[in-house]
């Protein structure tokens, strides 16, 4: 249908090339504090951090922040704590009932406190949406500085689902009034290792 | 009705129009906050135009580069040339998955092509799952601004809404209470859906990917329960490489709310296997604006909103006013391009403060552009005769020096002596809701002159 006739406009519309311009990484750099930037930009977008001196407190660190989660979904060997396992075949709409979801962040992001989690770490796309409230288990080595590098780490990967997600659902829809908890987790918890 | 008219409507409560303006400008403010704590802003803000002007002028190298990645990666890729095309592209995939419930993030675009009336008048059931197009949509009115879709209602006026189509119980405008239950509401929504239809950011051509940013994770509630996904984009969405989205989410989440990044930035290239994703690409009057030089520019919109937000008239005269799915200053440069008659009031709707230039993430010259737009529209648009006559009038008082100053004087004597009632009379717009200044017996030119006398 539209095709020829859309390209077809745009060469006969388009100015003369313009040349795409290189990002000169250099007008970005600055000294920070990886770790304290990121914690504090976490809290900034309505997250917690909680930080670990061993994985092994994790489950129990978890228990304490979460007592009431029944149904969870734990994507990462680092926690016990799965009542319901998920594989790629499972229908996204029976993740309706989980609690509570644990995964595994692939590198977090210190400008503005997003994390990179990815298809890899959980083989239904919806969960880290639908579940209730959301752990994203992350190693503190694991921290870039900004988006620019940021999409250096994620140049090469398998590209299918992946996003960065920062802070827990949130609107202020009604009166500019801020509420936590609108379509998507009701809650975020990072938990630096 | 033109810009002013309405604004006049929307003026009628006070109380109503001054919380708007104070509630956009605090979101300005959080917009510069979160600039300033950015190194190289400006440098950013430099690249994003760079980076679009590069896209405009290479634009159907890049929509071919970006389908055929996009088919590689299993997506299909639909092309329309305008609004009927779209509606009818969608409606036909719903049609072949026999989908009867439809769940929608937010997109302008499909605002643009209202699509909604389109799918409820073949009996599909159309829900807008962003909470502000939610309230709107029930409300049964369009967003009026593209951010904050809901900005012109009072949370009253939304606890009312809810009563009625949700069965709340009142909660004097509770935005928690009303959040919940709107969250419970959707929740079923998002469930039952059949197809799940989203705008997008940012498409990638380099990859055949594209981005879909989100707070509250509705796009992605939908589109990850629904069998089917739709992505409706205009052609200007196109960015050449991923790494440009480095630039671009840096600056649309802060430009927009002032928020570091939105909470979701969703990045799809493949749909989940045994499930459909679809891209439908549409012009609707782009490749017209295209060609036009002066406004081209315009093509580079991210949609952050931020003109919106800073703009004097905007954020005193609200959404609805301007009549155009993009409203403000943004919208006042890309309607006259799809209707110059209709939308001829609208390059007016400015005080020409420049002030959504020195915002805008892209640096789109938007008040250049409203200037430019005026000299159009009074050649090609007929204009009021009240308006041309005096116009006309004060073009030759100010070219004649004596007469300047007789009009000066008169002007003096008539606010000074005449009755309040002549003075305040509807004829004065400048003494609409304001007192006018105190008048003095001189000039500055009378005054200059007996202080150059008095000081030797």
């Amino acid at each position: 249908m539209g095709r020829a006739a859309i390209l077809k406009s745009i060469q006969e519309n388009k100015p003369a090339l313009v040349p795409l311009p290189k990002i000169d990484l250099n007008s970005f750099d600055e000294i920070v504090d990886l770790l304290e930037t990121f914690k504090s930009n976490v809290k900034l977008v309505g997250g917690d951090v909680i930080e670990l001196a061993s994985i092994n407190d994790l489950d129990t660190k978890i228990n304490d922040v979460y007592p009431n989660a029944k149904k969870i979904v734990a994507q990462t060997s680092a926690s016990n704590l799965g009542t319901i396992s998920i594989a790629k075949d499972t229908d996204p709409h029976s993740l309706e009932i989980i609690d509570l979801a644990i995964v595994k962040g692939e590198f977090g992001v210190t400008e503005n406190g997003a994390v990179w989690i990815s298809e890899e770490q959980f083989p239904v796309r919806v969960l880290p949406f639908i579940t209730n409230d959301l752990v994203i288990v992350l190693s503190k080595a694991d921290l870039c500085d900004t988006m620019h590098s940021a999409y250096k780490k994620i140049a090469n990967r398998q590209r299918s689902f992946g996003l960065f997600l920062s802070g827990p659902s949130k609107t202020a829809d009604i009166e500019q009034c801020l509420v936590i908890g609108a379509q998507g987790a009701m809650s975020l918890t990072i938990v630096l290792v | 009705m033109s810009h002013s008219q309405k604004a006049a409507l929307f003026n009628k409560n006070e109380t109503k129009v001054n919380w708007h303006d104070k509630a956009l400008w605090f979101v300005r403010e959080k917009r510069d906050t979160a600039a300033h704590k950015i190194k190289g802003w400006e440098y950013l803000r430099e690249l994003a135009s760079g980076i679009k002007a590069n896209v405009l002028s290479n634009l159907d190298n890049y929509l071919v580069q970006f389908e055929q990645n996009a088919k590689q990666n299993g997506i299909i890729v639909h092309w329309a040339s305008n609004a009927e095309e779209h509606n009818l592209i969608v409606h036909k995939i719903l049609a072949k998955n026999n989908a009867k419930k439809v769940v929608k993030s937010k997109s302008m675009l499909t605002e643009e092509c209202h699509l909604n009336p389109y799918l409820e008048a073949k009996g599909i059931e159309v829900v807008d799952t962003d909470l502000g197009e939610y309230i709107v949509q029930i409300a049964k009115e369009p967003p009026s601004h593209i951010v904050l879709p809901a900005i012109h209602k009072t949370k009253e006026e939304v606890d009312e809404l809810f009563q009625e189509h949700l069965g709340t119980t009142p909660s004097n405008g509770n935005p928690e209470y009303l959040t919940n239950e709107a969250r419970k509401h959707l929740r079923e929504k998002f469930i039952e859906a059949d197809v799940a239809i989203t705008g997008v950011n940012f498409a990638v051509a380099e990859t055949g990917g594209f981005v879909v940013c989100t707070n509250e994770g509705n796009a992605d509630m939908g589109a990850h329960l629904a069998k089917v996904h739709i992505a409706c984009m205009g052609i200007e969405k196109i960015i050449p490489k991923e790494e440009h989205l480095g630039v671009f989410l840096r600056l649309l989440a802060r430009s927009a709310t002032g928020q570091p990044i939105t909470t979701y930035s969703s990045h799809f290239n493949k749909p989940v296997p045994g499930k459909e994703l679809h891209i439908v690409i549409v012009d609707n009057g782009r490749t017209d604006q295209l060609s036009r030089e002066d406004f081209r520019s315009s093509l580079h919109c991210i949609r952050c909103g931020a003109c919106m937000n800073t703009c004097p008239i905007y954020r005193r005269s609200g959404g609805h006013s301007y009549d155009a799915t993009i409203p403000g200053p943004i919208g006042s440069i890309l309607s006259p391009g799809k209707d110059l008659k209709k939308h001829s009031s609208l390059p007016f709707a400015s005080t020409l403060c420049g002030s959504c230039t020195n915002v805008c993430p892209v640096k789109i010259n938007i008040h250049e552009q409203l200037y430019k737009w005026r000299q159009i529209v009074t050649k090609d648009v007929k204009q009021p005769l009240v308006k041309k006559s005096i116009l006309k009038i004060v073009g030759i008082v100010l070219s004649k020096p004596k007469l300047y100053n007789l009009a000066g004087k008169s002007a003096r004597f008539v606010l000074k002596y005449a009755p309040r009632f002549m003075v305040y009379s509807n004829i004065n717009t400048w003494g609409k809701a304001r007192e006018l200044p105190e008048v003095k017996n001189q000039n500055f030119d009378d005054w200059y002159k007996v202080k150059r006398k008095n000081n030797g």
